[in-house]
């Protein structure tokens, strides 16, 4: 008896300092996670400071007379004559109406400068799409130039210089205080491919380069990945053929990213004459490279289907094939398809390998097919972010944001198809 | 004559059913198993499964060795040993599930209804369809009640219309008592079902497909007594219709079920007798240590 | 099938189990003693006209019973939390219907001792006692014989104690007749011979009790039911 009272007594005397220890232990933890999180606000923090102003853009919204004689412009479904016709006068003469005390010719050119760069082509649109409009007033909103939006949404900020001269800026002010220039959600953000004019670029080119890019990634890479998983399971003989193939393919799946690129660039470009800078090839060398990731997952989501399925199943006579169809496929869909999205998150952020099949490119036009010239979101941050333009900083941003929205969808799509086909088992 | 005195010091006993019991090192000294020597009624008369010399080994590992014994029509027999004794390697060389495995090699005479089981050209799909099986864990597919019996005639084509396959479900799942409880949910998920309940759906699974034989792997061991005894009381049942083979490793349900007994050691069969015979007074002293709980 | 006697129900997996069979065979030759001790008094106070003896007797009958159930109780109580198999099952079995023998054995002594009390109190030369006396030298040897033969499980004793009762039943038959003999010498004996007779009777029932015990402890041994068979049956069964 009194040899079990004094071993209480010693274990109770250890027990403050095991509480001790576990303490500090689970505080170890804590500060782990804490300094990840801080990690992870700063970034966020960061990127949404500088970039939520990326989907805010700055108009000009005028009364222009559209006067036939001030453009020097007859009928405006004549190509040549719109070729010569002078669609800026109008809209000085418009701004000026606004800001009485401009006069002469250079402060007219000043005034005009506040303009975007493709503000006269809205008016040419506006005039082939209407020709009749020809000799009236109509009230039409231009993007304003770069620099007087990076006034408008920037003044003040170290980070950014103002470009715009006193008198101008004078000028920004008072249509300010009209409500002439004003700020509205950046719609030509997501309506627009590429520009050198920041006020102008828009990731819709991008996003649709990274759309058509991942449908040829996962149309090549699940079916090939799931395919190989499935037999290597479950067919494949175990011999020294096999697990050299196992082997090589957990290496792959370690192996930096470019290399996948440069082989690209050799064979699909190279050897087989395909076209550069094309969704086409950028998704074949991302599904090259998705590829072990899947086929990993998989054979490690059919690993996980007890054996008591399969035994259950092959008890009651259903053939190998019936029963990895009937029974094995379906109950590992759930970790397959978490897999392969997951590869597919990681693809879509990859920008090393399709630097080196050329889609990297300036591209304006928003791709409409496989074997358009493209590009995708994180090159086009990656072009931006290089870009010397003021404009595109923010842009850049609100490009990173963009390609995070996907990320986070993608893998709320992964976590949710985890959920809803949860083993049922 | 010799001494009998294994050196165990084991203090619990708790010999209940399905809970696993030491793996027996201690063999009665001095106790000679003759190889392929069995005592007691092996064989009978017009068989439904012929077993002669079988062997069976894994890798270099011999875990059937040389066993002869005869499977009747319309019998149930157990086979019951300790771990580790090849009983169940033995029952799954009847319906060829040890194929799978690829280091297992199976040698002898294996007939049911005199054809070989293990010949080259035997198809185990359509042995499988004539030797059931039901398994340790209650196994059923994570589909629907109704499923789970439909799959074994689907894939066999055993139904062309959908009338007849309601028959066979509900055929089935009467046969394995589960009819009542589960015709107002066939299309509940299966394994939303009680363990008791989803190993009678297993066996209404196994006997949707009307196979002749039915082997059973330790069917209760994941069990409480209520629905094991449902389960037995199902196994008597069935050997009107059909044969049964039952591993198990509680000798009551052995004594309870079985017409006759088999009794493995260390990949020997040791001894075969009617039931009542070996539970009374067994004929070799291997199988008395055994069932009197003096190793195991 | 031989083995170490004294191992034979002590190698189980279970201690527990291991004490409860001992218990059980020690309980079991503890009310053999005691059985065969009445039996002796009985016949001792019959012959010595011993009558306090005789009351002792009659009184430690009840002991007798009370081991009787307990013994019921061990055994059923072995059966529900062990299920013995085989011959431990065996020994549980044999047992309870040993007792159920010795127990009568108790009730034959107890009516000895009966009519030793009756015979004393008629206070007459004691005729038929050397037959008495005879006859319960055999039986008692016979039972001591079954109970020596379960303690240590010889079956070979067991065949003979089973040959015995032939021998009993012989010497019983010529006790009747010489006891018989008597009663028609002197119409005035028959009461007392009457009485004699019975207590025969009872010792010749001992006799058939002990074959029986001597029955269960070859089927317990042998795992082969020997009763209402012939003792040929009985020497092949003990025999192989």
């Amino acid at each position: 008896m009194t040899d079990q009272r004094s071993q209480a007594e010693i274990v109770r005397k250890s027990l403050k300092r095991r509480y001790r220890k576990e303490r500090r232990f689970r505080l170890y933890g804590m500060l782990a996670i804490f300094i990840a999180l801080a990690s992870l606000v700063t970034l966020f923090a960061d990127i949404i400071s500088k970039g939520h102003t990326g989907f805010v853009k700055t108009t000009i919204t005028l009364d222009v007379n559209l006067d036939s004689e001030l453009m020097y412009l007859e009928d405006p479904t004549d190509a040549d004559q719109r070729s010569m016709a002078d669609f800026v006068a109008p809209i000085v003469a418009a701004l000026q109406e606004q800001l009485p005390e401009v006069d002469g010719a250079g402060e007219k050119r000043e005034l005009g400068r506040l303009l975007g760069t493709y503000a006269a082509s809205e008016i040419s649109d506006v005039l082939i799409n209407n020709p009749e409009l020809l000799d009236t007033t109509q009230t039409i909103e231009f993007l304003a130039h770069d620099r007087v939006s990076v006034y408008v949404k920037h003044a003040g900020n170290p980070r950014y210089s103002i470009k715009l001269s006193e008198q101008q800026q004078r000028w920004v002010d008072e249509l300010l205080e009209k409500g002439v220039i004003d700020t509205s959600f950046n719609d030509v953000l997501f309506s627009r491919g590429d520009s050198r004019e920041p006020a102008n670029a828009g990731v819709l080119g991008a996003i649709v380069g990274s759309l058509l890019t991942m449908l040829v990634t996962l149309a090549i890479s699940f079916p090939v990945g799931i395919a190989a998983a499935v037999y290597l399971e479950e067919f494949a003989p175990e011999n020294k053929l096999t697990d050299f193939i196992e082997v090589n393919i957990n290496n792959l799946a370690a192996v930096p990213s470019i290399i996948f690129g440069l082989l690209g660039l050799a064979v699909f470009i190279g050897l087989f004459g395909m076209p550069r800078s094309v969704p086409v090839v950028g998704g074949l060398v991302l599904a090259l490279m998705t590829l072990p990731t899947i086929i990993i997952s998989s054979r490690a989501a059919i690993k996980s289907v007890p054996p008591s399925i399969r035994e259950a199943a092959e008890g009651v006579g259903a053939s190998k094939m019936q029963v990895v169809l009937h029974h094995v496929i379906p109950l590992a869909m759930p970790g397959m398809l978490t897999g392969s999205i997951i590869g597919m998150a990681q693809a879509l952020g990859e920008t090393a390998p399709l630097l080196l099949i050329g889609m990297v490119a300036f591209i304006v036009d928003v791709p409409g097919g496989f074997f358009d010239s493209a590009t995708v979101l994180p090159v086009q941050i990656y072009l931006w972010a290089s870009s010397s333009e003021q404009g595109f900083v923010e842009l850049a941003s609100a490009a990173i944001m963009v390609l995070l929205t996907f990320m986070i969808s993608m893998n709320a799509l992964a976590i949710w198809l985890r959920k809803r086909l949860e083993r049922r088992w | 004559m010799n001494t009998m005195n294994p050196s165990i010091s084991a203090k619990a006993d708790r010999r209940d059913q399905g809970a696993e019991i030491p793996v027996p090192q201690d063999k009665p000294e001095d106790t000679v198993i003759e190889e392929g020597k069995t005592v007691g009624k092996p064989f009978v008369n017009d068989p439904k499964f012929k077993l002669r010399n079988v062997n069976v080994s894994y890798g270099s590992d011999r875990a059937i060795k040389n066993i002869s014994i005869d499977i009747g029509k319309h019998e149930v027999i157990s086979f019951i040993g300790p771990s580790g004794c090849g009983k169940s390697t033995f029952l799954r060389c009847l319906n060829r599930m040890n194929d799978s495995i690829q280091i297992c090699r199976v040698e002898g005479q294996l007939m049911l209804d005199d054809e070989d089981i293990y010949h080259s050209k035997r198809d185990v799909v359509e042995l499988r369809a004539r030797v059931g099986m039901v398994f340790q864990k209650p196994n059923p597919f994570p589909k629907s009640i109704y499923d789970n019996v439909a799959y074994g005639p689907r894939i066999h084509g055993l139904a062309n219309r959908k009338s007849d396959l309601d028959e066979i479900v509900e055929n089935s799942l009467r046969k394995a008592g589960l009819w009542e409880e589960a015709k107002d949910r066939l299309d509940a998920i299966a394994t939303g079902m009680s363990g008791g309940q989803q190993q009678r759906l297993c066996i209404a699974r196994a006997i949707a497909v009307s196979p002749e034989v039915i082997l059973m792997d330790e069917p209760c061991s994941a069990l409480d007594p209520i629905a094991t005894a449902r389960i037995e009381e199902l196994i008597a049942d069935m050997s009107k219709s059909y044969t049964i083979v039952i591993v198990t490793h509680s000798m009551q349900q052995a004594a309870r079920v079985s017409d006759r007994t088999a009794y493995f050691h260390l990949g020997h069969l040791v001894e075969v007798n009617e039931t009542n015979k070996i539970f009374t007074s067994p004929q070799h002293e291997l199988t008395e240590s055994y069932i009197t709980g003096r190793f195991g | 099938m031989k083995k170490d006697k004294e191992n034979a129900y002590g190698d189980h997996i279970s201690h527990d189990f291991n004490n409860d069979l001992a218990a059980l065979k020690a309980d079991f030759l503890k009310m053999g003693g005691m059985v065969e001790e009445q039996l002796n008094n009985a016949v001792i106070a019959l012959i010595d006209g011993d009558g306090n003896l005789a009351d002792e007797v009659r009184a430690k009958d009840k002991i007798v019973d009370k081991l009787e159930l307990e013994l019921d109780e061990e055994a059923t109580r072995i059966i529900a939390r062990r299920q013995p198999a085989a011959k431990d099952l065996r020994l549980v079995i044999a047992v309870i219907k040993m007792v159920a023998d010795l127990e009568r054995v108790g009730d034959e002594a107890k009516k000895i001792a009966k009519f030793a009390m009756v015979l004393a109190e008629e206070g007459q030369a004691p005729r038929g006692y050397i037959e008495v006396r005879h006859i319960s030298s055999h039986v008692s040897a016979m039972l001591h014989d079954a109970l020596d033969a379960f303690a240590r499980l010889d079956s070979e004793q067991a065949l003979r104690v089973m040959k015995e009762d032939k021998m009993v039943d012989e010497e019983y038959k010529a006790a009747t007749r010489t006891l018989l003999t008597f009663m028609m010498e002197d119409a005035r004996n028959i009461s007392r011979c009457m009485s004699v007779m019975w207590v025969l009777r009872a010792l010749e029932r001992v006799g058939d009790h002990a074959c029986n015990v001597a029955e269960h402890v070859i089927f317990m041994v042998e795992g082969e039911d020997v009763r209402h068979s012939s003792v040929e049956t009985a020497e092949k069964v003990v025999g192989r």
